[in-house]
């Protein structure tokens, strides 16, 4: 455990990640595009979240941020209850090796690294031992097994993001990211997959935040946020696939309503930002 | 959008301004030469100026050539290879592979074409200051008129741009006949990396090496007198780099093999990736190799043979002819050396940029930028150890008959002070050029410089 903060925003000991009214804009004159518009968000440790939303709505964006890779251009990120704001490159990348774990849209496999090889990476980065029992372990779950001297390049897509799921997990992180892990893959793995990361929050205790596209696969998690241009429209705790569908099917429309809305009231803030309320589901 | 594109346009930029100094210098350091030639040619020169003129445009002409044909090459062939992705991409998008070799072919073609141009006025200038380090050293009289003529632009332009068309024909049809889904996968897995060394390379090394012995045979054979053995000495080293170089990627394996224990030992996960990088990416690391061992072999080759000549002159005998030739000599090897070393400097800058992403993807897995430039500096080190070890090797046929023709013995005394120096400016060029460019990459944030592909 953490000590707590005594900042205005202190974020519980319980919290695994909390941001607060974080803001990202890409691009310049003509080009600009607000990624993220004054997200706030707290998930507690322990739990699995799916982030849902329409391509472009800032939903990688949004992890790459709460996981210090990406700077916000204003508002504070915790993770595991400590500040990411103010810390230099490489003591950022000291806390994520030992608190953070990430599964990129790309999967970022070092091409001439073997499977096994490219799974160690982190441990051996952080001078870690190099449990390789775990490795396979994890490689074994992932469906692998046979694959361990494979370069990335001579395997398929989702053998490929199922590599980079066994990396992200072989280090055992307070909390992994996970960007669309199960978007190469088939029903069966994509189940597979689910199931494991469903396991190592209940039985690790570990926390859990994943971006996907598909209902099923945010119907494994014990909450979903919706993402729209940025925003945080809405929460759904104990989420089915078929309410899941339901809710994008008319996230469209409530898009657009909130948008008119917030041109009469100006002063709209908390009450649609702030996911960590349930709202009554539609 | 705009951001990636502009980043985009600037790693292409990278990868033509290498291939761009390649041309330009090489045709310049070509255009010097030739113009000797040119002036020689011309009426109203006198036998013995006209034997003198021509024989040093041929003789040292002559490897220049070849030296610029090797850079030029190799260069293209680098910013082609390394743009395997981007090809893969047109490939996918409906490009034939026709289209793509016009496509490699017409840019190639147009680089060394204003390369070249641009080379001339420069090569013109250079000329005519050889020229006047002639006069100046009494080689060739007074009156002797510089002229720039069909020779310098002929070899100056025609070098540089065949070697130029030669290497992008023969690089983009291997391109183009890569696999797009295995370009796609991984940009740096997909480069070519025939298991075998070409059958060409094999055969053009051979040679090389068949007329560095001639001439060390001749060098050896020329006796204790003047400059006849210096004469051929001169150039046995140029010859033998050369061929060493052809079998770079094999020495560079050796090396590796030589080194990895140590490496493994001591750097810990850089050492450990460095390793990695250098046993599957032998071709692209060897890149380099080759400016190396030419900069050090000829460095020290030449030096030590004046060294020689020096010591075995009596004092009495020190003529103005005598200095001259020094002069000449190391104006003649100062002009190659620093070829090399700017070609060394221009590989290891664009091949170093272009591992960008490389770094990103490492740095995202939770590498330091320490651990980055660890990585770096460990897989240099290999570089070094490989180009100062076949360097000196190539100093040899230049300086073990150079020996033997002015002392009757084949050993020469020691001169390490001089190895020392030269070593060093090949360590310092080397760790100065890959490390700062790498410092430069690290300085863009990771998650950006992975962004691309997506
Ligand atoms: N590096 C960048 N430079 C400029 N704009 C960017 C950059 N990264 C993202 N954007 C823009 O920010 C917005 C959010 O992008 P982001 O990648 O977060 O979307 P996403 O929700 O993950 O979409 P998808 O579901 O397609 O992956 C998009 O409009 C995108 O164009
Ligand atoms: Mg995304």
């Amino acid at each position: 455990m953490t000590g707590s903060q005594t900042t205005r925003n202190a974020p519980e000991a319980t919290e695994a990640l909390r941001l607060v009214r974080v803001s990202k804009t890409y691009g310049g004159d003509g080009t600009r595009v607000t990624a993220l518009d004054d997200v706030s968000l707290a998930l507690p440790r322990g739990t699995f979240t799916a982030i849902m939303g329409p391509s472009g709505s800032g939903k990688s964006t949004l992890l790459h941020c709460a996981a210090g890779l990406d700077k916000p251009d204003s508002g504070t990120v915790f993770v595991d209850g400590q500040e990411l704001r103010g810390r230099s490159e490489t003591e950022l990348t000291k806390f994520r090796r030992e608190r953070i774990g990430f599964v990129f849209q790309q999967f970022n496999l070092l091409p001439t690294l073997t499977v096994l090889q490219n799974t160690t990476l982190p441990l051996k980065l952080a001078g870690r031992r190099v449990d390789l029992n775990r490795a396979r372990a994890v490689l074994e779950r992932v469906g692998l097994g046979q694959r361990l001297d494979h370069l990335p390049s001579q395997l398929s897509g989702g053998q490929q993001q199922r590599v980079a799921i066994a990396r992200a997990l072989v280090t055992a992180p307070s909390v992994l990211f996970a960007d669309e892990p199960t978007g190469a893959l088939d029903t069966h793995s994509a189940r597979d997959v689910l199931t494991l990361l469903q396991e190592s929050v209940r039985v690790f205790g570990q926390t859990v935040v994943m971006v996907t596209h598909d209902p099923v696969a945010a119907s494994y998690a014990d909450a979903v946020l919706f993402l729209a241009d940025g925003r945080l429209v809405g929460r759904m705790s104990n989420p089915t696939a078929q309410a899941v569908a339901e809710r994008l099917t008319y996230l469209g429309d409530e898009v657009a309503r909130q948008r008119r809305q917030q041109r009469h009231q100006v002063g709209l803030d908390a009450s649609v930002a702030t996911a960590g309320r349930p709202r009554k589901e539609i | 959008m705009f951001g990636l594109a502009v980043r985009s346009v600037r790693r292409r930029a990278t990868a033509f301004v290498a291939t761009f100094l390649a041309v330009f210098l090489g045709a310049v350091l070509v255009m010097a030469f030739g113009a000797l030639a040119d002036t020689g040619a011309a009426t109203g020169v006198s036998d013995l100026d006209q034997e003198t003129l021509t024989t040093m445009a041929v003789v040292v002409g002559g490897w220049g050539l070849l030296l610029v044909a090797f850079a030029v090459t190799s260069t293209l062939t680098l910013s082609v290879h390394q743009r395997a992705m981007e090809i893969a991409l047109l490939k996918s998008a409906g490009a034939t592979p026709a289209q793509l070799r016009q496509m490699i072919l017409g840019e190639a073609g147009l680089l060394a074409v204003v390369g070249a141009l641009v080379a001339v006025p420069f090569g013109a200038l250079s000329g005519r200051g050889l020229l006047a380090l002639l006069k100046r050293t009494d080689q060739v009289s007074e009156e002797v008129a510089y002229a720039f003529g069909p020779v310098a632009l002929g070899t100056g332009l025609g070098v540089t741009i065949l070697a130029a068309l030669g290497a992008a024909v023969v690089t983009s049809r291997r391109v183009a006949a890569m696999r797009v889904t295995a370009a796609l996968s991984s940009a740096a897995a997909a480069e070519p990396r025939p298991k075998r060394m070409g059958k060409a390379r094999v055969i053009a090394g051979v040679v090389f090496f068949g007329i560095s012995l001639q001439l060390s045979v001749m060098a050896a054979l020329a006796g204790p007198e003047g400059f006849d053995a210096m004469q051929f000495a001169g150039s046995a080293d140029i010859m033998f780099g050369l061929g060493l170089a052809c079998f770079a990627p094999v020495l560079m394996r050796w090396t590796t093999t030589l080194l990895a224990g140590p490496i493994l030992r001591f750097s810990g996960a850089s050492g450990y990736l460095a390793v990695l990088n250098l046993r599957q990416r032998t071709a692209q690391l060897a890149s380099a190799l080759t400016p190396v061992i030419l900069f050090v072999g000829i460095g020290v080759g030449t030096l030590w043979m004046q060294v020689i000549h020096n010591d075995t002159t009596p004092l009495s005998g020190v003529s103005a002819s005598e200095e001259a030739v020094e002069t000449l000599n190391f104006v003649i090897t100062g002009m190659i050396v620093l070829f090399a070393c700017i070609m060394l400097i221009n590989t290891l800058v664009a091949a170093t940029t272009h591992r960008r992403r490389e770094f990103g993807q490492q740095r995202l897995v939770g590498a330091t930028h320490r651990q980055v430039l660890g990585m770096v500096a460990a897989e240099n080190l290999v570089l070094i150890v490989a180009g100062l070890g076949f360097g000196t090797i190539a100093a040899l046929p230049t300086v073990l008959p150079m020996s033997y023709a002015k002392t009757d013995s084949w050993l020469p005394d020691p001169e390490p002070g001089l190895w020392l120096g030269t070593a060093a400016v090949a360590v310092v060029v080397t760790l100065a050029a890959s490390l700062g460019t790498a410092r430069r990459v690290l300085r863009t944030p990771a998650i950006e410089t992975v962004a691309r592909a997506g």
